[in-house]
């Protein structure tokens, strides 16, 4: 009723409003357009040394932005970063450099995980460079034909709540997890995504099909829950919710900084090994800023990041040897890596997660 | 007839005043918010469908297709994604509406706090609640330690628990667009009907028949977003389609099956649609200038029964998990921190936000009006189509977007900047916004129009100042979903955002795997109070009570 009482300007302002606003947002997005664009990439000729770099990373930001930050302080080189994590489930940097592969706005990939680099050099989307510093990391690490490179590890633990599991009794061996003593107390990540995807296509490229099949069957007869994510899985067995997981070692990590009751265990030390994940770097093939990325290149491949992520919470197990390792973790010589063909896991991945639906009920 | 007889008067309109070569204001006007839509929303949906035509060879298949739902794993997956959205908007439209008709036609205390209030539920992600819920009703939950026994994790890890999760977090749409069309309803046929009927007679009689289609648009929404959810299934355990479409991303890296796998979604939205449609029909009668209070319900001894039903609500959807995540949170210096940390996220949020919101209406309610002044058959056309996009999952938009848009000069020029996160936001929001609005100018009758058209208006006159007013209401409505909706944006974000700051959203997202959870529950709670500040500054300045009510 008030609204008769108004004068006739201010109600003439009022059924103006909408006209108003949009004026406004318009001029402001003019506005954004301009101030925030990022120069451009490709307005830069190629060859010509930059003062910027632009690097996709999906090692989780906590963790990477202060190593980009002290080498944007020691290079005077800017550093745009696009952040990404590897429990992405819908989306993801892999998939935003595959999408702009026919005008790439990225120099470098820093991936935490080697599923996705080696997607992306099916695809050819990055381009070989041989890092002066990829000297002294151990050539199962280093892809033969230089289109990524290793450095910074993490490896798959079987992580266990220490009030209910005591720790002589907690598995040695992911085969344990199918044991019947273990029913309905073991979770897993959903192993089409992210590292559990690299573990099972790693596991049954080492095991071959039918022992693999075998052993899914039985950890599904087993009733393991398969949730979202490896940060799902630690949160569930630091809360008590099962006693047994199957995660990462940085994630277990965020659980003991947090004085939660989980512990972990490197598994089949006297067996097949376990997969070490290490963070890979890569090129973009075409990218805007080559030079400039080959140098960031050879700073994220120096001692001095490995030894920043193996102290951070992060975790990181460094691959130079003579970089010393993160406290809660075993050094990279006391366990026993799976000997993996990381192309050949990779090659598996896709058949390997359509085979897995069936057979774990996906 | 009304539209047949508004069409008529428009062209003699143009013949009088026009040269008849020129095209009218109007019809410019339109042509451009139309060809902006096709521009923004259809071409990356086109241009990914094209995508998934292409074979592996670069020549045309539709090997993407022939597989699809032909294994009895998929179809029982789609029944399951068709029941969540249908068990979720029955729910949320059980709670909302009723919600909607209490707070337009009743005098309650405290009616702009309860209605702010009553919104949280939907600023709160849903991923956030469902960790709230497994907190409190998990096997390991406050409930089950209180109680010494797992009562209720076998409950909260199904597919009725995602049901009531995503029930709890959508039911203020339905609310809001409930409550909008409450309003609108004209006073004077609830007046004629008050002399001879009870109140309650008269709204279920006149009211709430009126209201009807808004209700129902607003059912088919929340039927969409449900089933586009895939986090909160994820995490309660119950496997849906949706999955399957982000498998195809993010493990398989194929986006022609991505986008393939999509469109037996769209067909379920379809379906539901066109069913919808069958049903409700658009029994809408032209409701006139609102000065008439109308019908107010005096609540009497029903009193007692509303408060204990809004307590409940408020209890279960707001109060039971903010305080969960509270507790899990504890102390206040981690919230604080969180925000410390986030300045930039926040700032880009909140204006990319306030950007994207008006013009997803100002483009909504052209095309709104469009819609409602269209012919019948062409408007249920349109209907479909609306919703049909608004179900089309974030990632293939996102993709979509890079696909068109990066490539070199002005148009590359917008996407390395965050304009490009704002054409995102349009992508996806102008459809459910246009939906919305429509129903808001059907309500206003097209006499008023001819009225000032006679009286030598232009059409743009007339649109600012006659049609416009009136849906005041409904485009607040509009704006704040809008606004709420851009704010939680992330599938297509994640992938278009340029380097540099991002949306708060995304940054909470990408420092959430490394987070313990007291951590995850501060930064949820802090971006639930952020979206919250500006609703509640509009909620108190805004100008759309009108006293009588």
């Amino acid at each position: 009723m008030n609204k008769q009482d108004l004068a006739p300007h201010v109600r003439r302002v009022i059924a103006r409003q909408p006209l108003v606003l949009c004026a406004l947002g318009l001029v402001l997005a003019g506005a954004t357009a301009t101030c925030h664009r990022q120069q451009s990439a490709t307005d830069i000729p190629p060859n010509q040394a930059s003062n910027e770099v632009t690097i996709y990373v999906s090692t989780d930001r906590v963790f990477s932005e202060p190593i980009l930050r002290a080498y944007e302080q020691k290079s005077g080189v800017r550093v745009n970063a696009v952040y990404d994590t590897e429990e992405t489930k819908s989306t993801g940097l892999a998939n935003k450099l595959l999408a702009e592969k026919n005008r790439p706005q990225a120099d470098v990939f820093w991936s935490n995980e080697p599923v996705r680099t080696l997607v992306l050099k099916k695809n050819g989307v990055l381009a070989s460079y041989d890092s002066p510093n990829a000297e002294g990391i151990p050539g199962i690490f280093r892809d033969p034909e230089n289109y990524w490179t290793g450095f910074s590890a993490r490896s798959r633990v079987i992580a266990y709540n220490t009030n209910l599991v005591k720790p002589e009794d907690a598995p040695k061996s992911i085969f344990d997890l199918a044991d019947p003593k273990w029913k309905g107390q073991v979770a897993i990540a959903d192993p089409r995504f992210g590292s559990t995807s690299f573990h099972v296509a790693a596991l049954y490229a080492e095991l071959g099909d039918e022992r693999a099949d075998d052993y899914f069957r039985r950890l599904k007869a087993n009733d393991v829950k398969i949730v979202p994510g490896n940060s799902v899985v630690r949160d569930m067995v630091a809360r008590g919710e099962v006693k047994l997981g199957l995660t990462d070692t940085d994630d277990v990590n965020v659980a003991l900084e947090a004085k939660q009751p989980v512990a972990m265990v490197f598994p089949d030390h006297d067996g097949i090994g376990v997969p070490v994940m290490p963070n890979m770097v890569s090129m973009i093939a075409n990218a805007p800023h080559p030079e400039a990325g080959k140098r960031l290149i050879d700073y994220l491949l120096s001692p001095e990041v490995e030894r920043m992520l193996a102290q951070s919470e992060a975790v990181q197990i460094p691959l130079h040897s003579g970089v010393e390792g993160p406290k809660n973790i075993p050094a990279l010589r006391s366990i026993k890596p799976m000997t993996l063909d990381y192309s050949k896991a990779a090659d598996r991945l896709e058949d390997v997660s359509r085979r897995l639906q069936p057979i774990l009920g996906l | 007839m009304l539209d047949l007889v508004a069409s008529n008067t428009t062209v003699k309109g143009i013949t009088l005043r026009l040269p008849p070569v020129l095209p009218s204001a109007r019809a410019i006007t339109l042509g451009v918010a139309v060809t902006l839509f096709l521009l923004l929303c259809v071409l990356p949906i086109i241009y990914m469908l094209g995508v998934s035509f292409v074979g592996r060879d670069g020549s045309f298949s539709v090997g993407n297709y022939r597989q699809l739902l032909i294994d009895a794993r998929q179809r029982e997956l789609l029944l399951t994604s068709t029941l969540l959205g249908a068990g979720t908007a029955l729910l949320a439209t059980i709670i909302g509406a009723p919600l909607g008709v209490l707070l337009a036609r009743t005098r309650l205390p405290l009616k702009r706090m309860l209605r702010i209030a009553l919104v949280i539920p939907l600023v709160v992600p849903p991923y956030v609640s469902a960790l709230a819920w497994i907190l409190m009703t998990g096997s390991t939950g406050f409930i089950a330690r209180w109680f010494g026994s797992d009562l209720l994790s076998a409950w909260t890890y199904s597919l009725t628990g995602a049901i009531l999760v995503l029930g709890t977090s959508f039911f203020p749409l339905s609310m809001l667009a409930t409550e909008a069309a409450a309003r609108r309803v004209n006073g004077r046929l609830e007046e004629a009907g008050l002399l001879i009927a009870s109140p309650g007679r008269v709204l279920w009689r006149i009211t709430l028949p009126l209201i009807a289609p808004t209700v129902a648009a607003a059912a088919l929404i929340i039927f969409v977003l449900a089933l586009a959810e895939f986090g909160v299934p994820g995490l309660l355990r119950v496997r849906v389609f949706t999955t399957e479409v982000f498998t195809a991303f993010s493990a398989l890296y194929d986006f022609g099956a991505a986008t393939a796998l999509a469109v037996p979604l769209l067909a379920v939205a379809l379906i539901v649609s066109i069913i919808a449609k069958l049903i409700i029909g658009e029994r809408l009668l032209v409701a006139r200038r609102n000065l008439h209070p109308g019908l107010v319900l005096r609540l009497g001894r029903w009193r007692a029964v509303v408060i204990g039903f809004l307590a409940i609500i408020l209890a279960a959807s707001v109060v039971l998990p903010l305080s969960t995540l509270a507790i899990e949170a504890g102390q206040l210096e981690r919230i604080i921190f969180a925000l410390g940390t986030s300045g930039d996220a926040i700032f880009n949020s909140l204006y990319l936000s306030t950007i994207g919101a008006t013009l997803t209406c100002a483009l909504a309610v052209l095309l709104g009006y469009g819609r409602a002044r269209s012919g019948a058959r062409l408007r249920g056309l349109v209907d479909l189509l609306l919703i049909v996009i608004f179900a089309v999952p974030s990632t293939v938009v996102g993709v979509g977007l890079i696909g068109l848009w990066n490539r070199p000069g002005l148009v590359g020029a917008i996407y390395t900047s965050q304009t490009i996160i704002v054409v995102g936001y349009l992508a996806r929001f102008v459809p459910v916004a246009a939906l919305m609005l429509a129903a808001s100018v059907r309500q206003i009758p097209v006499s008023v129009e001819e009225a000032a058209e006679v009286a030598g208006a232009s059409w743009w006159r007339t649109l600012t100042r006659i049609v416009l007013p009136q849906m005041r209401t409904g485009l607040a409505a509009a704006w704040v979903v809008s606004f709420i909706f851009c704010f939680g944006e992330l599938g297509a974000t994640l992938l278009v955002a340029p380097p540099g700051e991002s949306t708060l959203p995304v940054r909470v997202y990408t420092i959430i795997a490394n987070t313990p959870p007291a951590e995850v529950a501060a930064l949820a709670l802090l971006q639930v109070g952020i979206i919250l500040i500006p609703l509640a500054l509009l909620g108190f300045f805004s100008h759309g009570e009108r006293g009588a009510r």
